[in-house]
């Protein structure tokens, strides 16, 4: 019994892992259900047993997606001091940037027509907020509330996929010369580190 | 002989007129239709909103996307009209001010036709063209506006800057302040005007 329930989530997982590559190879385009099931090596038959639909493969890619960046994100080192953090903060996020701006170009696209990946995007902007919040406390700290947010939004801007995605793409950055401007910029809107 | 051909010029230049009339009237419906929803506007709802038939649209476009081409020439030459650069020499925060109000409020007018177009610009060269002549025009007004400090920077850090400032400033942004964080159009305002100012290096003495 567990058996199967463990080769049906591997099933499972092969989907989704099939989906998210057909995404990153196939941008702009989204990939329909029999591509996914030829990628996967499964019948069409088998994705529709375990997704109701296209939008449900859609929604559970985004988790997976979404559980890889944050895992990226977690193993970061929050400590050491300031140029430490923003090289840091930087490197994590341009990684997750180049990997995932397929999948967020999709997630943007179809947000209008979805709840719940409407949700997962703002989730997604909260976390960034968060993780911001967390990384450059010392600095944050010695502002007053307002202040404190309108830094915050204003990072989230600068660091946002989309931004990482002009840089390399419009701008024909390298990843190295597109980490330097994120420096830069984090480096000058940060308010001073304050004495210990 | 010549006493006959001033009428007859004013003929055709009438009609000509009236033709770029419609063309612009058509244009405009679809600018309208944008704002008011995020789908693509069809053909017969663009003709009903300018008062045309479908037929006429397509007298003056060849399709939906060379309307798409037009209507983005027309919103970068309204932009252009409507926001010149102001308070060029003035100080820093007037500077700074001014030139984010007159971002945000190009950006509040042309964000919606901006959806459209990023949407669909992988299928055409022309839109890439124009996305590019867009963007170059913003930081040419960020050169302008804030030559003294960027004046003090090397070459390279100047460059990563004014990418930063386009990125920071972009409709998207823009919207996600007003959409995502809810801000009000001061309050947005006061986002950029407060980033841009760290951004920015120390103005130059005498600057």
């Amino acid at each position: 019994m567990d058996g199967r329930r463990l080769r049906s989530e591997r099933t499972r997982q092969l989907i989704v892992e099939a989906y998210l590559a057909l995404v990153r190879e196939e941008a702009p385009a989204l990939p329909t259900a029999a591509k996914v099931a030829e990628r996967a090596g499964y019948s069409v038959r088998s994705i529709f047993e375990r997704f109701p639909d296209i939008h449900a493969l859609q929604v559970a890619a985004t988790d997976y997606a979404i559980t890889q960046v944050v895992t990226m994100a977690a193993s970061r080192d929050g400590g050491g001091d300031r140029a430490a953090r923003i090289k840091s903060h930087v490197n994590t996020r341009a990684r997750a940037s180049e990997h995932w701006l397929p999948l967020w170009r999709a997630l943007i696209a179809l947000q209008d027509g979805s709840a719940e990946l409407k949700a997962r995007v703002r989730a997604m902007r909260e976390r960034v907020l968060s993780l911001m919040e967390h990384m450059y406390e010392p600095e944050l700290s010695t502002l007053p509330d307002v202040p404190r947010r309108q830094t915050l939004i204003a990072l989230e801007a600068i660091v946002d996929v989309e931004s990482w995605a002009r840089m390399r793409e419009h701008f024909g950055l390298s990843f190295e010369e597109s980490s330097a401007a994120w420096v830069q910029a984090i480096d000058r809107i940060l308010p001073p580190t304050p004495s210990p | 002989m010549s006493s006959r051909q001033p009428p007859k010029r004013a003929r055709i230049d009438g009609r000509h007129l009236r033709s770029e009339r419609t063309k612009q009237l058509i244009m405009e419906a679809f600018l309208v239709l944008l704002r008011e929803s995020p789908a693509m506007p069809t053909a017969a709802q663009i003709a009903e909103r300018a008062g045309y038939s479908v037929r006429s649209i397509f007298e003056r476009f060849a399709d939906l996307s060379a309307l798409r081409v037009a209507a983005v020439d027309y919103q970068l030459a309204h932009a252009a009209a409507l926001a010149p650069p102001r308070h060029v020499d003035g100080d820093r925060q007037t500077r700074i001010k001014s030139q984010v109000e007159t971002r945000a409020g190009t950006c509040e007018r042309g964000v919606a036709l901006w959806r459209v177009f990023l949407y669909t610009i992988d299928e055409s060269e022309e839109l890439k063209l124009r996305l590019r002549i867009a963007r170059q025009r913003t930081i040419d007004r960020f050169e302008i506006m804030y030559r003294p400090e960027l004046s003090t920077l090397g070459d390279v850090e100047r460059k990563h800057l004014l990418i930063v400032l386009e990125t920071l400033t972009d409709m998207e942004s823009w919207a996600r302040l007003r959409e995502f964080f809810g801000l009000s159009f001061e309050d947005a305002c006061a986002v950029w005007i407060r980033a841009i100012d760290r951004l920015l290096p120390a103005t130059p003495t005498g600057a």
